[in-house]
C-alpha cells in the first residue's frame, strides 16, 4: 500500500511532471528534465560524501540545514547549465530543440558515467541521511511542491506567465506584440532546469545511492507521460499525472512489471484519446476558481 | 527627408529565385495614413514582414525615426513604436480577449517579476493600470462584452477588430494593417474606414495600410504606393497614382479606381 | 599501423552504414509527413529479436515463454529479408495507433513525435516481457557465416566477415532505395508527395498510400539495421534499439531533415567519428555523436545537405 516512501516518490513525480510542464507552457517541448535532475542529484551526492564541512557524520547521518543548501546549490548549478544551453538551443524549434534536449540528456548522463569523481557504473553510495524516516523527506519534498506549485499559480496572473501563454499559441505574433521570446523562453526553461535540479538533490539523499540511469532517457519518457497524462494547460495537470503514474505501477507490481508499458500507453493513447488531459481548465472553472486563471470583472 | 518616421531604402527580399522584393524604397511621414496596394503576389505582406522584423532582407535596409533598424528583432521594433496585424489573423486563440489585450500591455510595466511572484503592491498597481488600459480599449473597439471570451471562439469581425485593438495596446507610433477589411461586408467595410480614421486621430497614429478594395484605400490614403511583382511601379496622392499608366497596366488595363480586379 | 587504420575505417563504416539506415527509416518517414517517428528504435530491436527466433533462437530462462522456439531455424538470409517485413508491418501499425488519428484531427505535428515516443516505449517493453531482459547470441550454425571464414585478412588487416557483410548488406540497401526513390514509378511518387502533398493528389497519387509506404520501407530499414547488429555483437537487451535510434537521430540532424544524401553521408561520418575516439576514451563514445549534433545544431540547424525553410506568415 501507499507508505511514506512511496508518498515522497510520488511528490518528487509531481515535481518532475511541473519541471517538463514549464517550458511546456511557453510552447517549448523540452525533454531536458533528466539531465537538470542528474546534474542536481550527483552535486548533493558528492557534496555530502567528499565534503566533510557539511557535517556527514560516520554513523550516516547529515544536518538538515546542509542539505538545504544543497538543495538550493542543486537548483542553481542545474539553473547555471540551463541557462547556458538555453541560449543555444532555445533559438531552435519544435523537433529540432525536442532532439536537442535529448541529446543533453545523453551527454550528461555519459558525463556522469565517465567522469573520474561519479563512482561509474556504480554511482555514488552510502549517501548521509538527514533524516531517520521518510517522514522527514515527506516534508520537505511537499515543502517543494507547494512552492512550485504556487510559482506556477502566480504565473497565471503575471505578465510572465501571460507572454508565455502568447508564445505558446503563437510565438510570431507574440514577438510581434513586444515580447522578447527568447527570454521568456529561457526563463521557462531555467526555472524548469532549478524544479529539476532541487528535485534531483534531494532524490539523492532520499534514494541513498546516485549513478548514471537516474537521468536516462528513460526518465525523459515517464516525466512526459506526467504531462501528457494529467494534462499541460493548467499546472495542476502534471502533479496529478506525476502523482498517479508514480503510485500506480507500485500499486500494480502484484501483476508484473508493466510500469513502462503503462507509460508508454499514456504517451501514444492521451494525445489522441484526451488531446487535454485529465486536468484542463475547464475542468478546474467547473470546480473552482482555484487552480485557473480568475474571471474577470468589470472595473 | 527628415521628418520621415518609417523609411525604407532599397529593399530587395529573394526567396530561392524568387524576388519577391526587389529595390524598393519610400518614406512614410508622421501622422499619414499610407496605403499599399499591388496584385496577389506584389510583394506587400513580404514588405510588412520586412518592416516588422520577420524575416530579414536580402539587401536594403529599414529606418525608423533616421536610425537603422534592419538587424533589430520584432520584439525591439515592437518596443519603438511599430505594431501590426496579420492578414489571417494570429490572435492567441487559447487566451481571454482581456488576456490578449494584457500580453500586449505588458511592457508598460514597472514592476519585476519578482514583484509578481510576491504581489507587491507595485505588482498589484501596474495590473490595475494594465487592466484599465484593456478595458479602454476594449470599449473603444466594441468589444467589452466579450471580455471573457476565449479569443479563438469569437466572430470573424470581432476577430480582426480584437486583432487591432491588441496592436494598439502596444502603443505605437506606427500601425501596420494588413487587409483590415479583408472577409467584411460592405457596411462593416465602412465601419472600419471610420474607425481607423478615428483611431488615428485619438492615438496619433501614423497608419500604413495593405487593401485589396480599392476604392476604399483610395479615400482613406494621404498617399499610396503600388507594388508590382516585387517593384514599387507608384507613389504619390491617390489622385496620381490612379492616372498613372503603369498602374492600369498592372490592374490588367483595368481602371484602378474601378472595383476591386 | 596501416592495417590498424584500415581495420579501424572498416570497422566505422560498418557502424556508419547501421546509422545510415536507421537515418534513412527517419528521412522516409520525415519527408512525407514532416514529422519524426521515435518509435525507429524500438523497430529496430525487434528486428534482431526477430532475426534471432527465426533462426531458431529459443527464449531465455526471464522471458515470458522460457525455452520457447521455433521448431526448425531459417537461414540468416531468409531470415534477416522476413524480420525486415516483420518490422516493417509493425510500422504499419505504428502509423495507425500513432500517426493516422492525429493527422485525421490536424493536430501539431510535434505530438506525433510524443505520440511515436509512446508506441515506441510499449513495443520495446513488450519485446523485454517476452524475451527478458538478458542478452542473446545469434545461433552461429545455421548462419550466414557457416561457409565462410571467421576473419579475413584484407591487406593485411584482420577483418571479421560480418563487418564486412554488414558493410555490403547496408550499401546494398542504401544503394537500393536511393535508385528506387530516383527510378522508379512508386519512388517518384512517393517523392512528389513528400515535395508537395496536395500537388500530388491533385497527380492523382495515393497519398495515404504513400504515407504507408514509407512507414513500411522505414520499418524495414530499422528492423535490417537491428538484424545486422544482433549478428555482429549479439543482442544486448531489448533496449540496444533506442540507443541506434537516438544516434540515427543524431545523424539524421547532421545530414539535414529530409535529404536522402545528407543521412548516408551523416551515417558514415559519424561511424569514423566513432571509430576514431582512441580506447582510452572509449566510455566517452557514445557522447561523441551528441556532442556532434550539439555543434550542427547550433552552427548550421539546416545541416550538411538539408535545405533552408522559410516560415511562412
Amino acid at each position: 500500500m501507499i507508505d511514506n516512501g512511496l508518498l515522497v516518490q510520488m511528490l518528487l513525480g509531481a515535481l518532475l511532471g511541473l519541471s517538463v510542464y514549464l517550458p511546456l507552457a511557453a510552447g517549448q517541448l523540452s525533454l531536458a528534465t533528466p539531465a537538470f535532475y542528474a546534474v542536481g542529484g550527483t552535486l548533493a551526492a558528492l557534496l555530502s560524501t567528499r565534503w566533510s564541512v557539511l557535517g556527514a557524520t560516520a554513523a550516516g547521518g547529515f544536518p538538515v540545514l546542509s542539505l538545504l543548501l544543497e538543495l538550493v546549490l542543486g537548483g542553481a548549478l542545474a539553473g547555471t547549465l540551463a541557462l547556458l544551453v538555453g541560449r543555444l538551443v532555445l533559438r531552435l524549434r519544435g523537433i529540432y530543440l525536442a532532439i536537442a534536449t535529448i541529446a543533453l540528456v545523453e551527454i550528461v548522463r555519459v558525463a556522469i558515467l565517465n567522469l573520474p569523481f561519479t563512482g561509474g557504473a556504480i554511482g555514488i553510495f552510502s549517501i548521509p541521511q538527514p533524516f531517520t524516516d521518510a517522514s522527514g523527506y515527506l516534508l520537505t519534498a511537499l515543502i517543494l511542491l507547494v512552492l512550485t506549485g504556487w510559482i506556477c499559480q502566480r504565473l497565471d496572473t503575471m505578465p510572465l506567465g501571460r507572454a508565455m501563454a502568447a508564445i505558446r499559441d503563437d510565438e510570431l505574433a507574440a514577438g510581434c506584440m513586444g515580447i522578447d521570446t527568447t527570454r521568456v523562453k529561457l526563463t521557462a526553461f531555467v526555472l524548469s532546469a532549478v524544479v529539476a535540479g532541487t528535485s534531483g538533490a534531494l532524490a539523492a539523499h532520499f534514494l541513498n545511492t546516485w549513478n548514471a540511469r537516474q537521468g536516462s532517457f528513460d526518465v525523459s519518457i515517464t516525466t512526459l507521460a506526467f504531462v501528457i497524462l494529467g494534462g499541460s494547460r493548467a499546472w495542476l495537470g502534471p502533479v496529478v499525472g506525476g502523482l498517479l503514474l508514480t503510485a500506480l505501477p507500485e500499486l500494480l507490481r502484484p501483476v508484473g512489471d508493466v510500469r513502462l508499458v503503462l507509460f508508454g500507453l499514456v504517451i501514444v493513447l492521451g494525445p489522441v484519446l484526451a488531446p487535454r488531459g485529465l486536468v484542463s481548465p475547464e475542468l478546474l472553472e467547473r470546480l473552482g476558481r482555484w487552480g485557473s486563471p480568475t474571471r474577470e470583472q468589470k472595473p | 527627408m527628415s521628418t520621415a518616421l518609417l523609411e525604407v531604402r532599397d529593399l530587395s527580399c529573394r526567396f530561392g529565385g524568387l524576388m519577391a522584393l526587389d529595390g524598393v524604397s519610400f518614406s512614410v511621414a508622421s501622422g499619414e495614413i499610407f496605403g499599399l496596394i499591388g496584385p496577389n503576389g506584389a510583394g506587400k505582406t513580404t514588405l510588412f514582414n520586412l518592416v516588422s522584423g520577420l524575416t530579414p532582407p536580402s539587401s536594403g535596409s529599414v529606418i525608423w525615426r533616421g536610425a537603422a533598424i534592419t538587424d533589430l528583432p520584432p520584439h525591439r521594433r515592437n518596443r519603438l513604436g511599430l505594431a501590426r496585424t496579420f492578414q489571417n489573423l494570429r490572435l492567441f486563440d487559447d487566451l481571454s480577449v482581456l488576456d490578449n489585450l494584457l500580453v500586449a500591455l505588458e511592457r508598460h510595466s514597472r514592476s519585476s517579476s519578482i514583484d509578481g511572484l510576491l504581489c507587491t503592491a507595485r505588482h498589484r498597481q501596474a495590473e490595475r493600470q494594465r487592466r484599465e488600459a484593456a478595458w479602454q480599449l476594449l470599449e473603444e473597439l466594441g468589444l467589452s462584452a466579450l471580455a471573457d471570451r476565449q479569443a479563438g471562439t469569437l466572430a470573424y469581425g470581432d476577430r480582426r477588430r480584437l486583432e487591432m485593438a491588441r496592436a494598439l495596446g502596444t502603443d505605437p507610433a506606427l500601425l501596420l494593417l494588413d487587409e483590415p477589411a479583408a472577409g467584411l461586408n460592405p457596411a462593416e467595410k465602412e465601419g472600419l474606414c471610420a474607425l481607423i480614421q478615428e483611431l488615428r486621430q485619438r492615438h496619433r497614429l501614423t497608419v500604413m495600410i495593405i487593401e485589396h478594395h480599392v476604392p476604399l484605400l483610395m479615400r482613406l490614403c494621404d498617399r499610396m504606393a503600388v507594388l508590382d511583382f516585387g517593384v514599387r511601379i507608384a507613389l504619390g496622392s491617390p489622385n496620381v497614382v490612379r492616372r498613372d499608366p503603369r498602374v492600369i497596366a498592372a490592374y490588367l488595363g483595368g481602371d484602378a479606381s474601378g472595383e476591386t480586379p | 599501423m596501416i592495417e590498424a587504420l584500415l581495420q579501424t575505417l572498416l570497422n566505422g563504416a560498418a557502424s556508419g552504414g547501421v546509422y545510415a539506415l536507421v537515418a534513412l527509416g527517419y528521412t522516409l518517414v520525415f519527408s512525407v509527413l514532416g514529422v519524426i517517428n521515435f518509435a525507429q528504435g524500438a523497430l529496430f530491436s525487434l528486428g534482431g529479436y526477430l532475426t534471432y527466433l527465426l533462426m531458431g533462437g529459443r527464449i531465455g530462462v526471464n522471458g515470458a515463454l522460457p525455452g520457447w522456439g521455433l521448431p526448425a531455424g531459417l537461414p540468416f538470409w531468409l531470415a534477416l529479408l522476413l524480420a525486415a517485413a516483420g518490422s516493417g508491418l509493425v510500422a504499419l501499425l505504428v502509423e495507425r495507433v500513432a500517426f493516422a488519428p492525429l493527422r485525421r484531427r490536424g493536430a501539431e505535428p510535434l505530438l506525433a513525435l510524443i505520440t511515436s515516443l509512446g508506441a515506441g516505449v510499449v513495443l520495446v517493453n513488450l519485446l523485454q516481457i517476452l524475451m527478458g531482459a538478458e542478452g542473446y547470441a545469434f545461433p552461429q550454425e545455421s548462419g550466414a557465416l557457416a561457409g565462410l571464414p571467421e576473419v579475413l585478412m584484407i591487406g593485411g588487416a584482420r577483418i571479421r566477415t560480418i563487418q564486412l557483410l554488414l558493410l555490403l548488406v547496408c550499401s546494398a540497401a542504401v544503394v537500393g532505395l536511393s535508385l528506387w526513390l530516383e527510378r522508379s514509378r512508386g519512388g517518384q511518387a512517393l517523392r512528389a508527395v513528400a515535395e508537395d502533398a496536395t500537388t500530388a493528389q491533385l497527380l492523382g497519387i495515393n497519398s495515404d498510400a504513400m504515407v504507408r509506404l514509407a512507414f513500411v520501407l522505414s520499418g524495414a530499414l530499422a528492423g535490417l539495421g537491428g538484424s545486422l547488429i544482433g549478428m555482429s555483437v549479439s543482442l544486448p537487451g531489448p533496449y540496444f534499439g533506442i540507443g541506434y535510434g537516438l544516434k540515427g537521430l543524431a545523424v539524421l540532424v547532421l545530414g539535414g531533415l529530409g535529404s536522402v544524401p545528407g543521412a548516408i553521408a551523416g551515417g558514415l561520418l559519424m561511424g569514423l567519428a566513432e571509430a576514431l575516439v582512441p580506447a582510452e576514451a572509449s566510455g566517452w563514445r557514445d557522447a561523441l555523436a551528441f556532442a556532434i549534433l550539439f555543434a550542427v545544431l547550433l552552427l548550421r540547424p539546416s545541416g550538411l545537405l538539408g535545405r533552408r525553410t522559410v516560415d511562412k506568415v
